[in-house]
């Protein structure tokens, strides 16, 4: 009796999401010391909403340059907040951090970026991207004009990231960039760049400061900044199956209450804002397709 | 007074003015000095600060071209058995070659100037065909009267063809193998978007995953004799080209889904839309500690007891397998426990005949994520083939991959690889020709020569003498030799003073 193999047609059930298989996110806060508690603060709160949009640590690159939650300066140790309520703990009990303290430097974001770590690293420091990521990138700390300050003692340039993406683009290790960034005179940051599919965020233009929001008396310093803290705002309101766009995030800002004129780049992106879901670059992607059958494996061949 | 007198007549003579020589003399040692120090100075400061740089086959490198078609042939052997109704001559036998050709390009996909194009064609031999990947067997017989042509693909290499008359075969076998070839080439224009790209290992890691053992039972289960019997055979047919790295975990309180499911009647409902949202529980460890191979992540799900059955829905009917895949990531299977030994506080273990269901769903999702795409080498409905009635083909039970499926699953790693390998080492060569600054260490060299010659290989091992799995080889190691060029760390162009800081 020849085992009649019948035809394993595609279940209903598969969504396909115009060839965008998984979402990375790299969150760096390049400042270091206790009075940086902001940056850190910046950096813990997108690294909590990307989480609870649902992109799991896997896929998460979290580089802080110090640790404010068990500074000795804390009188709140083992946390970080971003409000003076303290409402929410943003350092929690699942924290990943893969990059801490002195690892965070230029050299490092870059090797990362373009895939050129030691052949030691574990995989936790790899950005592991491929032609169908959508990666989300956050920076913040201390910039000027065209750079951005890295642990008080060295800058990266807005040239090396734009070569950075360029050498991602060539070995096609992104489908489309969210690039955002909150510092002083953030939109230079982001002028620089020339590879397709990047869509780039800053807080503040050129000749402009960002500035910090909220100060808390207990603490004694700044806990976060205005642009992060309104993104925060708009994200608390946002679940995992949320239908909002780009556009609707963009529409939130509100110079005067920022202080700043925060900028948006679309010229090198494919697609309209509006057409933008927050869940490409926030989500976590997962096509399904329903099994239909089991392989016969095992059962006794009929031949 | 001598040595006043001497002195007068020295600077007398300096101060000759009949030749410019003399009048210039210091001003003419000063600048020649000068000059020596720039011709020797300035070669050796260039020297000394200069990047060193390897030189690269950049040319060999940019004769790779999309004009070039890559031509892979595939030797089908007829064996039409002994027995006085003619055996198939050999004017037949390039009769069929012919005609197969023409009816395999009159079907080939165009392809734009930018593509790389790759065209099938078939050989067609007599006799029985060696144990090489590309080579089959077709054993034609006369087909009872009345019955219909049928064709019958075995698990190995091999067909048995059975035809009205054997005289009649030519026309038959000829569109056979052509409705064959023009099916993969087409195939091969699309790309798969469920599956992973090649990779030499793969680490896949089966988890059993326990909702709630506090109010319900504890699970554990015999996977090292499950994946022995049913993953292992897998593995070891593709063990020439990619090694499948296998770890198994146990968590044993992994909590609820993200997504709550719907509680009905006597059972809890999944639809296809919460599907996609399963997953990212944050407190469901799947990480890997490889640290570079892709990650396939086969969940078993045990649910509380209160929500068992947990059923997936489609359209009002339960989805028998109760399983799913997520593209390019793993599967996930539910397991409801049977009702008369699961009561809070029981332990069960589950047995390797009890797991054999399941590993049959996670080694038919192992096949998609892979690469190897349904109904190899022909759909087995009916109205599919214009040649035959009957279409047959077995199914692999024993190892989960049949010769065919394997070897179509080479040819498709073959073009990719290798179109991976020519791309990086272009992309390389456009990078360190745009950046003067960039060292070029003799070990990227070495590996760029070495990518090289496995790229020429491919097309030895592919005529005259066809060996699809050798010719596979060649194009992973240049694949991975190249990666491993472009991604070398040193390869990082930071120095003290490039120019735009």
């Amino acid at each position: 009796m020849a085992a009649e193999s019948e035809t394993r047609k595609k279940v209903e059930g598969f969504f396909d999401k115009d060839d965008h298989t998984n979402n990375w996110a790299v969150l760096v806060c390049t400042s270091r010391f206790w009075f940086n508690y902001r940056h850190i603060a910046n950096t813990m709160s997108m690294y909590r909403t990307v989480k609870r949009m649902g992109i799991p640590d896997s896929h998460i690159i979290l580089m802080l340059a110090d640790d404010v939650a068990c500074n000795p300066r804390n009188s709140y140790p083992a946390t970080v907040f971003d409000h003076p309520r303290k409402t929410t703990d943003l350092y929690g009990d699942n924290v990943e951090v893969d990059y801490r303290g002195y690892e965070v430097t230029v050299e490092n974001f870059i090797r990362l970026l373009t895939g050129r770590v030691s052949a030691d690293t574990p995989r936790n420091k790899r950005l592991l991207t491929d032609a169908k990521s959508n990666v989300f990138i956050y920076m913040t700390g201390h910039g000027g004009e065209d750079f951005l300050k890295f642990q008080d003692s060295e800058e990266i340039n807005s040239y090396d990231i734009a070569n950075a993406f360029e050498q991602m683009w060539e070995k096609q290790r992104y489908r489309e960039i969210l690039f955002v960034i909150d510092t002083c005179q953030a939109n230079t940051m982001f002028s620089k760049f020339y590879s397709p599919n990047i869509l780039s965020i800053g807080s503040s233009a050129k000749g402009e400061n960002s500035y910090s929001y909220f100060h808390d008396y207990d603490l004694g310093v700044s806990v976060i900044d205005r642009f992060t803290y309104y993104n925060l705002e708009f994200f608390e309101k946002v679940d995992m199956a949320s239908k909002k766009t780009m556009e609707d995030l963009v529409s939130v800002y509100n110079v005067s209450l920022l202080r700043s004129h925060p900028g948006v780049r679309t010229d090198l992106f494919g697609r309209r804002l509006a057409d933008t879901y927050l869940t490409d670059f926030f989500g976590s992607v997962q096509n399904i397709e329903l099994t239909a059958e089991a392989f016969p494996i095992g059962q006794p061949e009929s031949l | 007074m001598p040595l006043p007198a001497k002195l007068r007549a020295v600077f007398q003579r300096r101060s000759d003015p009949k030749t410019l020589i003399s009048v210039h003399s210091e001003r003419l040692v000063v600048l020649v000095s000068i000059l020596i120090v720039c011709l020797l100075g300035l070669p050796l400061w260039w020297t000394t600060t200069r990047v060193y740089r390897a030189d690269l086959p950049t040319d060999q490198i940019s004769r790779f071209t999309p004009t070039e078609t890559l031509e892979i042939p595939l030797v089908f052997y007829i064996d039409s058995g002994s027995g006085s109704d003619s055996p198939l001559s050999p004017h037949s036998l390039s009769e069929i070659e012919k005609k197969a050709t023409k009816l395999i390009d009159a079907q080939r996909p165009s392809y734009a100037s930018n593509e790389w194009p790759v065209r099938y064609r078939p050989v067609v031999r007599h006799g029985s065909a060696p144990d090489i990947a590309g080579h089959y067997t077709l054993r034609v017989h006369t087909a009872k009267p009345g019955a219909p042509t049928s064709v019958e693909f075995s698990v190995g290499r091999s067909a048995s063809v059975a035809v009205p008359s054997k005289r009649s075969a030519t026309d038959t076998l000829a569109a056979l193998i052509s409705e064959i070839i023009a099916k993969e080439q087409s195939e091969t224009r699309q790309s798969d978007s469920r599956a992973l790209k090649y990779s030499p290992e793969y680490a896949i890691t089966f988890t059993l995953l326990n909702e709630d053992p506090i109010n319900g039972v504890t699970v554990d289960w015999d996977i090292e004799a499950a994946v022995d019997a049913y993953i292992k055979p897998f593995a070891d047919m593709l063990h020439p080209l990619t090694k499948l790295s296998i770890t198994s975990q146990v968590l044993h309180d992994a909590g609820p889904p993200p997504i709550k499911p719907v509680k009905s009647e006597n059972q809890t409902i999944l639809t296809p839309d919460m599907l996609t949202y399963f997953v990212n529980s944050p407190s469901w460890n799947l990480a890997s500690t490889d640290p570079i191979s892709p990650m396939l992540n086969f969940i078993l799900y045990v649910p509380s007891l209160q929500s068992q059955p947990m059923n997936i829905m489609r359209k009002d009917n339960r989805l028998q397998t109760n399983a799913f895949l997520v593209s390019q990531w793993g599967g996930v299977a539910i397991a409801n426990l049977p009702e008369q030994t699961s009561h809070p506080g029981s332990h069960i273990v589950l047995s390797r005949s009890q797991l054999q269901n399941y590993m049959g769903i996670f080694i038919s999702q192992l096949r998609e994520l892979i690469g190897i795409r349904k109904t190899i080498p022909l759909n087995s409905h009916p109205d599919s083939a214009d040649s035959m009635d009957k279409i047959t083909v077995h199914q692999a039970t024993s190892t989960g991959i049949s010769s065919w499926e394997l070897d179509y699953l080479l040819r498709q790693w073959l073009i990719n690889t290798r179109l991976n390998a020519i791309t990086t080492l272009q992309s390389l060569t456009q990078l360190t020709e745009s950046m003067q600054n960039m060292v070029v260490m003799d070990e990227i060299k070495t590996k760029v020569d070495e990518s090289l010659n496995q790229l020429n290989s491919i097309s030895h091992a592919l005529y005259p003498k066809t060996n699809h799995l050798q010719a596979c080889i060649h194009a992973a190691r240049a694949s991975s030799l190249a990666e491993d060029a472009f991604f070398d760390p040193s390869m990082v162009s930071l120095l003290y003073f490039p120019d735009q800081h």
